[in-house]
């Protein structure tokens, strides 16, 4: 009913193109996240969407209507800011009420004085009040209903933002950045809460975050941007495991992917000089680069296929990453290790690594994934 | 053995730390606080005395004459006079200097960059020394040669004399403004609101520039359509604080009006006294005429309004900061 | 911009009404009576040759002139050696306009003398404030001693007088001294800047502490710490109250009217335009105009160069 649909959309501010043509489909009820680093266009976009900004170019269409040209006010959609944008002179009652009051009273109900005398104003005051306190009740606030914002905590402050988002039946949600100006904790604690939030109202959430862990963990599907583009669109565990551009696999990861040259002479594919797989037969180019989770590398002594020392250790407790300098050409690699094999990880320690070539991901030059050269790799691998 | 030495060092340093600390604070406010007491306290208890005697300067010695000098106050015609006028000159310069210059920073935000020159202009009159305004004023007022006038004569014989005040002045000249007691005060309130509303702007774009732009953007969000609705549910609110503190300062400020009174005016405080304010009163009763004991009266009184108006305002403040 | 068109209009009308007197003064300081009365001219006026009539008046040969002129016009009676001499005069005494209001502002009164005097006045009064403004709004902010609470409510307290309201007390405590008519009784009253106090003492408040501890580890007297951490930390706080004491006090009318009585000597710029209009006729517009220009002037340039820093430091008591 409430799906969204954006449809070539560019921005310019000026002479700096901020959206290069983003086109995205949003399903009714989908939890959708939009991530990149900043000034990748991604707020941008949430403010066309809403109808604070309007796009150069393309449009955006509200369940199979198009509102591109509809002022925010009437597009029905309701919206997280990163500040909160709580109106300070009012109490958190008050705050919650204020979308319903716009919409469904008139300038006349809505006079201080007199509007309280109209019968019909007092009507509609009811059932606000009531639909305030039901939208209290779900995110646990009703005892702050009486208070200002200024008495409340970030965390409130932002329970208060979302209760007035979610206190009308808006097409969808846009949230911007609503965790950034929380502390560590309650990013997490209130991370859960929003998903939670999402399965129970069963709305449509556009999520915008710089974060990719905020995106990872609660997104159905993550829009990474990067330079005013959409480079993919797909879900989390699809982004974080097949990802289509070197730039998304470098992104999403924590820590980073590690990429290493990969050279192509004939049909032997080398890495540092170091031969992944003979008798490789596809069309790629000469000179490509491999992507490597942590995790997908391994310690080992028989025959590894690249050597360095131990440079510096993080333990997590959980897990332990570990940074390997190549002896080939000194860059760094990083390494995921368990607990168990803390006792053959130490600083300077010389150590071996392998990994699986169907764990590799290939890119060219410029970042485009080569998925025919990986399914080449992992065959010739194969069959030798 | 080291450990008791460093525990018993903090024990004795620390009060001595406090000595110091406390003897310093005294000398480094002591000249302050001295003159604070000297030239802003002691008037002010002098004044109250002084209200109650007949003193004048250069006698040897005063008599006590209780209340007379209040009663005076409020019994003779002169000092009604001087109510009437400061009252109307507050009441006129106060609200109109305000709502201009709430408007014109409405205005001016909203332009943006381009705006900044209106900014300037409107800010000249603060800045500038507003006896050498008033007696420019007077020139540009003069019945005969001034540009007022020549202004409005310009509209003689045009369809502007539909207007029965323009039909009246082409017919037999138009006011002599500062000589005529009808205009007297409402041109004082006039150069008035001119000097002050640039001030009250700048203090309004100040409070304007500090709303939180992401509040329009919930406002609009939240369905306020209309420039007014946002203005009701933001700007407004945001600018209460500025609000309080501009209608005080210009309160005070209005109060203290005496530089244009004395500049057209130096004998008398106006045709038939309609322009006889407070300041010029004191001035006047205390200084020219050496009554101090009316005058001192008179400045009790005046602090009394001053410091009630301020009151009233930190009350209001107060009542707004627990956002 | 096409849409913001009425706001323009508007505007603009204000900026007319704002600046007609500005445009008067500046444009009746360069024309001449004639002119004036006559309301032409434009802007500048037309700037022909005048006759100073004053100047004429002073030089008005006498029966010693003609007989020492007798030497350059040879074989002319008295009456016509008299008439060369007075076109000679008249001939000396005629300038333009503009120069002849402006040399008259300069010479009618010493003008620059009592620009001088506010200078002086002005300065002296911003210094001895903040000499003794910012040592206490210092032990306010950052130290701790007892009583300190007292004195800052007595501050507060302050903050609610305006010195013009008890310039009457003032006025009668300086002349009890005799000080009345001296530059003492210029600055006198206004050496302590209690709103000058609470400003910097919220400003030091926003200083951080440990900045003080390092200061003390350093081992810096607490007089030392005011003038050498505290005075280089709180430059732009003192630059706005400077700006702020200063386009007062330049501009201030009341105060010197009440405390100088007659002593030119003592006159500040306003005292002097004042001066000026009492003793002026007619005639004497265009030097009153251009005496008023002058000293309206050197804000006005200095506001325009630094708009930023001024309307700051002017609306410095609105932001707290």
């Amino acid at each position: 009913m409430s799906d969204l649909h954006i449809a070539s959309v560019t921005k310019l501010f000026g002479e700096t193109s901020v959206l290069k043509g983003v086109t995205l489909d949003v399903k009714d009820g989908e939890f959708i996240s939009l991530v990149g680093p900043s000034g990748c266009g991604k707020s941008t976009l949430l403010r066309i969407i809403a109808g604070l900004e309007t796009p150069t170019t393309g449009t955006i269409a509200i369940g199979g209507a198009d509102v591109t040209q509809l002022r925010a006010a009437d597009r029905n959609l309701s919206m997280v800011f990163q500040s909160y944008a709580l109106y300070p002179h009012l109490t958190v009652a008050e705050n919650i009420a204020v979308p319903l009051q716009m919409r469904q009273m008139t300038a006349l109900q809505r006079l201080p004085l007199l509007g309280g005398l109209l019968p019909s104003a007092r009507a509609q005051a009811g059932d606000i009040a009531q639909a305030v306190s039901h939208a209290a009740q779900i995110l646990e606030i009703a005892p702050l209903l009486d208070r200002k914002p200024g008495q409340l905590s970030g965390g409130q402050r932002q329970r208060v933002a979302l209760g007035r988002a979610l206190v009308r039946d808006p097409a969808a949600f846009l949230l911007d950045e609503p965790l950034s100006n929380l502390d560590a904790k309650l990013r997490v604690q209130t991370r859960t809460e929003i998903a939670e939030l999402h399965r129970r109202l069963q709305a449509t959430f556009i999520y915008v975050t710089h974060d990719q862990v905020e995106a990872m963990t609660m997104s159905d599907r993550i829009a990474v941007m990067m330079g005013g583009e959409i480079l993919q669109c797909a879900p989390p565990d699809v982004i974080y495991e097949d990802p289509d551009d070197i730039r998304v696999a470098e992104f999403i990861g924590s820590p980073k992917i590690n990429i290493l040259p990969v050279e192509r002479n004939g049909t032997v594919l080398t890495v540092f000089d170091q031969v992944l797989s003979a008798h490789f037969s596809a069309d790629s180019p000469k000179l490509m680069q491999m992507g490597l989770r942590p995790e997908a590398l391994r310690l080992t002594q028989t025959a590894p296929l690249l050597t360095g020392r131990v440079v510096h250790l993080e333990n997590l407790g959980a897990e332990i990453f570990a940074q390997v300098a190549l002896d080939s050409n000194g860059s760094r690699v990083t390494l995921r290790a368990i607990p168990a094999q803390r006792h053959s990880l130490g600083l300077g320690v010389q150590v071996g690594l392998s990994f699986d070539l169907n764990s590799v991901m290939l890119f060219d030059a410029d970042g485009a994934r080569l998925r025919k050269a990986e399914v080449a790799a992992t065959r010739a691998a194969e069959v030798a | 053995m080291v450990a008791v030495d460093a525990s018993g060092a903090t024990r004795v340093t620390k009060p001595k730390a406090d000595n110091r600390q406390a003897r310093t604070g005294w000398m480094l406010a002591t000249p302050a606080l001295v003159l604070m007491v000297l030239i802003l306290l002691v008037p002010i208890i002098l004044a109250g005395v002084l209200s109650f005697t007949n003193y004048s300067l250069g006698n040897s010695g005063f008599g006590w004459v209780g209340l007379q000098n209040y009663e005076r106050l409020f019994a003779r015609s002169t000092y009604e006079k001087m109510f009437v006028a400061t009252f109307t000159y507050v009441v006129t310069v106060v609200p109109i200097s305000v709502g201009l210059g709430l408007g014109a920073a409405l205005l001016v935000h909203s332009l943006g960059r381009i705006g900044d020159i209106y900014k300037t202009i409107y800010f000249l009159p603060v800045m500038a020394t507003l006896l050498a305004m008033a007696i420019a004023w007077e020139f540009m007022l003069h019945p005969t040669i001034g540009m007022v006038n020549r202004t409005l004569e310009m509209a003689c014989g045009t369809w502007l004399e539909v207007i029965p005040f323009f039909a009246g002045g082409c017919a037999d000249g138009f006011p002599i403004w500062l000589g005529d007691r009808d205009y007297a005060i409402w041109v004082v309130c006039f150069i008035g609101i001119w000097q002050g509303f640039g001030f009250n702007m700048v203090l309004f774009l100040a409070g304007l520039t500090s709303v939180h732009r992401e509040l329009y953007h919930a406002a609009e969000m939240d369905g306020a359509r209309s420039g007014w609705e946002r203005f009701r549910l933001v700007t407004w609110p945001a600018l209460g604080p500025t609000t309080v503190f501009v209608v005080t300062i210009s309160c005070i400020r209005a109060f203290q009006v005496f530089d244009t009174i004395e500049a057209f005016w130096p004998q008398g405080g106006g045709p038939n006294k309609s322009a006889y304010v407070m300041m010029f009163a004191i001035f006047e009763k205390g200084i020219q005429q050496n009554l101090i004991g009316i005058g001192s009266a008179i400045t009790m009184l005046f602090l009394l309004f001053v410091m009630f108006l301020t009151l009233i305002q930190r009350w209001l403040v107060e009542r707004k900061v627990h956002y | 911009m096409t849409r913001d068109w009425w706001k323009h209009l508007v505007l603009i009308l204000g900026a007319i009404i704002v600046l007609a007197p500005f445009y008067m003064m500046v444009s009746y300081s360069f024309k001449s009576p004639g002119e004036i009365d006559r309301g032409e001219g434009g802007f500048f006026g037309r700037q022909e040759m005048m006759i100073d009539p004053r100047c004429v008046a002073l030089r008005q040969p006498g029966r010693a002139d003609i007989e020492a002129a007798r030497a350059r016009f040879v074989g002319q009676d008295d009456a016509s050696v008299q008439a060369s001499l007075l076109a000679e005069t008249e001939a000396d005494c005629s300038m333009r306009p503009a120069l002849f209001n402006y040399s008259k502002a300069f010479t009618e009164a010493p003008l620059v003398r009592y620009l001088l005097n506010g200078v002086a006045v002005t300065l002296s009064i911003f210094l001895i404030q903040s000499v003794v403004a910012l040592p206490a709004a210092y032990a306010l902010a950052k130290l701790n001693f007892w009583g300190r609470d007292a004195v800052f409510g007595l501050v507060l307290f302050c903050l609610l007088i305006p010195v013009h309201a008890i310039a009457l007390p003032l006025y009668i405590g300086l002349a009890k001294l005799g000080l009345t008519n001296t530059y003492a009784a210029l600055v006198v009253p206004w050496t302590i800047s209690v709103f000058g106090i609470f400003l910097m003492r919220q400003f030091f408040m926003t200083v951080p502490d440990d900045l003080i501890d390092a200061a003390r580890m350093d081992g810096m007297s607490e007089l030392a710490i005011v003038w050498r951490v505290m005075l280089p930390t709180a430059i732009p706080a003192l630059l706005a109250f400077a700006i702020f004491s200063v386009v007062a006090h330049w501009n201030d009318y009341f105060w010197p009217r009440i405390v100088v009585t007659g002593n030119r000597d003592l006159f500040t710029p306003p005292l002097g335009l004042r001066e000026f209009k009492g003793d002026g006729d007619g005639s004497f517009f265009g030097p009153m105009m251009a005496t008023a220009t002058v000293i309206v002037t050197p804000l006005i340039v200095a506001f325009l160069l630094a708009q930023r820093r001024f309307i700051d430091g002017i609306t410095l008591s609105g932001m707290k």
